[in-house]
């Protein structure tokens, strides 16, 4: 049984799913990117190492030989470009989410997906990732659903060598897509897209997060959920830091997040800030899903939360993770189907949870810690 | 056409205000830059023209200089481009003013001194509100006096309006508040810290402000000109409306006042550019009005008594030139100094100067009362 999974660009979470993977799969491992001499370094011998361009579909599908699933972390606007490669190479993929208008293209190619007896999973990180592989879990005490609420929140308690003027955590062109791009809501059967930072509005996180102020942004959560858990109302709200939403909106009203070549210089000056160097890493995240439905005709809310605690590594392992272990079920057999999946719709769930409690990664039901 | 002067930079803000004066008060003018669209509206008076200009060439630029047939250039560009400027002047033999180079290339410009002598031009340098106005209110103020032993000033401006709208050069604010302050402090100049909040001052028809310590041109040529009257100390004070201090925090902390080139797609661009250019596009809404306070505060001795004389010039948004705000005191006054060389007013005192010494006060006050602005003496109104 072959067993090689490749993770496409090293950024951030690129590193994280390789450092996961490290530890635990017993299999090979291949990184991948444009600038090969960095990836070596990145690899210390733990991985081999080739040359691949998301712009150029014939250097995956050349990169992509012999390799059993793909890790797509490079931005998403190259989602299509990477399933493409994929196909011709005839590669499993995975990717981290396609802010909801990448994911519904995507989507379309299940049908090609399933020809070719590959499996494709969208949006296996935390949120999408965790959220879907929770709401479906969820789902199952319920006959029918009325409201799917999804509530992200944390809280840095971390001490900063040197802190960043722009504490982001993940990519800063995904957040300025999320601070521009109209979320969606899903009302009554109805997708509404509102506008940016419409919403936000103050949420009890259970403890240690606490009371944050939550906002509406387009997610792929939405893409999938509405209609595979046939749900009337879903929502995805995300805490982000008072200061932080201040100057995105700053930026935002001198318009330098307005026309698309002014965002795109915008965001490679924010690129070239100071990273914050952490002393001590002491970081919280709760992922919360609430469905409210139905069961033998009485009320019930089914409330699903994912205590993520980040000592000493940070609580980004949580979008890292779900992708790394999705791929080893891929090579296990323990995923079988075949087409293009939202996770909520492929991912055995309990596996899944095991696997997230082994890394410190709990998923509680009803408030009571589930194995 | 043979042309009265010829505006470097009029494709900026205070160039096109500046063109605009000289335009009004009946000369011909050659308005130079890169862009022409940026003066399409100017080039409807038949006594302008366009003519295209890139300061990195001295070369041609001086061509241009010579072949319009003024005697006096005035330089409203950005002040990293004030040697360049001032090197095609001397190649051109034209007499130069600017608005000023706060204080790193003004100590540059001087070093031209003994060249413009050589050639009996004038160089008249920081001819705007503040270096400018400020400099001649405090001669004002140092002539009523036997000794002076200290000169506070800054400017302070606000709006009816909290919005945010570009004050002033997007680069020269970037440099203010990012370099560290000069102040003169015992008869030394001295670096202070970078940008450091002085405390709340009020103000005429602003009320109350934050002030910030900032490196400005004036420390430096008072230190020159007023060193002999016993001027020990000089302080400069910039007072910003908060909602307009923050942004420029705010862009200055996220790295969009940058010098350092960046890459995007091939490009190489400097984000302070990138920036100035975004925040240009900013439009004044409508009914915004804007209120400036030039002050001069210059403490000293006069029959030996300490004597105190406050100077200030209040600029409102004129009717006319709404689309300025409060800019039109720096635009409007380089032009005013130039018409005064141009018809004799200010003596020919070759070299590199500043207007505190060439700049003869009563008229340019009148100049300035004449176009809306208004100049105090100790809160009393000068007329």
């Amino acid at each position: 049984m072959k067993k090689s999974i490749a993770v496409l660009g090293l950024g951030a979470i690129g590193r994280l799913i390789f450092n996961d993977l490290t530890k635990t799969h017993n299999g090979k491992i291949f990184l991948l990117g444009r600038d090969v001499k960095k990836l070596k370094k990145l690899s210390k011998g733990k991985a081999e190492v080739r040359s691949a361009d998301v712009n150029d579909i014939a250097s995956m599908v050349k990169a992509f030989e012999g390799i059993d699933v793909v890790i797509h972390s490079v931005h998403h606007e190259y989602n299509l470009n990477v399933m493409i490669a994929c196909l011709k190479s005839g590669t499993n993929y995975l990717d981290l989410g396609g802010l909801y208008h990448y994911t519904k293209k995507q989507l379309q190619l299940n049908q090609t997906f399933h020809r070719a007896g590959l499996t494709a999973i969208l949006g296996m990180g935390a949120a999408p990732g965790i959220t879907n592989v929770i709401a479906g879990y969820g789902s199952q005490f319920l006959d029918s659903i009325d409201n799917v609420e999804i509530k992200i929140g944390n809280i840095d308690k971390s001490t900063y060598l040197q802190s960043s003027p722009l504490s982001n955590t993940y990519s800063i062109q995904t957040i300025l897509e999320e601070f521009s791009w109209k979320p969606a809501v899903f009302i009554n059967g109805q997708m509404h897209f509102i506008e940016p930072l419409s919403d936000r509005e103050d949420y009890p996180f259970p403890r240690p997060v606490g009371s944050k102020k939550v906002q509406s942004t387009i997610h792929s959560e939405l893409a999938t959920l509405p209609y595979s858990l046939k749900a009337k109302n879903v929502s995805f709200k995300i805490a982000f830091d008072e200061n932080f939403v201040n100057k995105i909106k700053t930026l935002n009203k001198l318009g330098f997040l307005s026309e698309e070549n002014t965002k795109e210089i915008s965001t490679e000056i924010l690129r070239q800030l100071p990273k914050a160097v952490p002393e001590k890493i002491e970081q919280y995240e709760i992922i919360r899903v609430i469905l409210e439905g139905k069961k033998s005709g009485v009320k019930k809310i089914i409330n699903l939360d994912v205590h993520v605690k980040g000592e000493n590594e940070t609580i980004d392992k949580d979008t890292a993770v779900p992708a790394s272990i999705a791929a080893q079920m891929i090579v296990k057999g323990k995923i079988t189907k075949k087409g293009v999946f939202p996770p909520e719709l492929i991912i055995p769930e309990k596996d899944f949870f095991k696997e997230l409690s082994k890394r410190k990664i709990n998923v509680f039901l009803n408030q009571k810690v589930m194995l | 056409m043979k042309f009265d002067f010829v505006v470097l930079g009029a494709t900026g803000e205070e160039g096109n205000i500046a063109s605009k004066d000289l335009l009004n008060s009946g000369y011909k003018v050659l308005l130079c830059g890169r862009n022409k669209d940026k003066v399409k509206h100017l080039l409807k008076d038949k006594k302008a023209r366009f003519a295209y200009v890139d300061l990195s060439d001295v070369n041609a630029t001086a061509k241009v200089l010579k072949k319009s047939g003024a005697n006096i250039a005035l330089n409203c560009a950005e002040l990293r481009w004030n040697i360049e400027a001032m090197k095609a002047c001397l190649k051109s033999g034209l007499n130069y003013l600017d608005l000023g180079g706060l204080q790193e290339m003004t100590i540059k410009q001087y070093k031209l001194d003994n060249e413009f002598k050589k050639k009996n031009l004038v160089a008249l340098l920081g001819c705007g509100s503040t270096p400018g106005i400020s400099n001649v209110m405090a001669n004002y103020a140092a002539e009523r006096l036997d000794s002076i032993e200290r000169i506070d000033l800054g400017f302070a401006w606000d709006s009816n309006i909290k919005t945010f709208v570009l004050p002033y050069s997007f680069e020269s604010i970037v440099h203010e508040i990012t370099n560290p302050a000069i102040i003169l402090k015992d008869g030394k100049l001295q670096k202070a810290t970078m940008c450091e909040f002085e405390g709340v001052k009020s103000f005429m028809k602003i009320g109350p402000q934050k002030t910030y310590c900032i490196v400005h041109s004036e420390v430096f040529t008072f230190y020159k000109y007023f060193r002999k009257k016993g001027l020990k100390n000089v302080h400069y004070w910039a007072g910003f409306p908060e909602h307009s201090f923050k942004v420029i925090e705010t862009l200055i902390e996220l790295g969009f006042g940058s010098s350092k080139p960046i890459e995007v797609k091939g490009k190489t661009i400097k984000p302070v550019e990138f920036s100035r250019d975004v925040l240009k596009k900013i439009e004044r809404p409508k009914d915004y009005k804007e209120t400036e306070d030039i002050w001069v505060k210059v403490t000293g001795m006069k029959n030996n008594e300490r004597k105190i004389i406050e100077m200030g010039c209040l600029v409102e948004t004129i009717k006319g030139w709404e689309d300025a705000g409060s800019n039109v005191d720096t635009g409007m006054t380089i032009s005013i100094m130039g018409q005064m060389l141009h018809e004799g007013i200010i003596n020919e005192v070759f070299g590199v100067t500043a207007p505190e010494i060439s700049v003869p006060p009563k008229p340019l006050f009148d100049e300035l009362i004449k176009r809306g602005m208004t100049i105090y003496l100790n809160n009393k109104e000068f007329v």
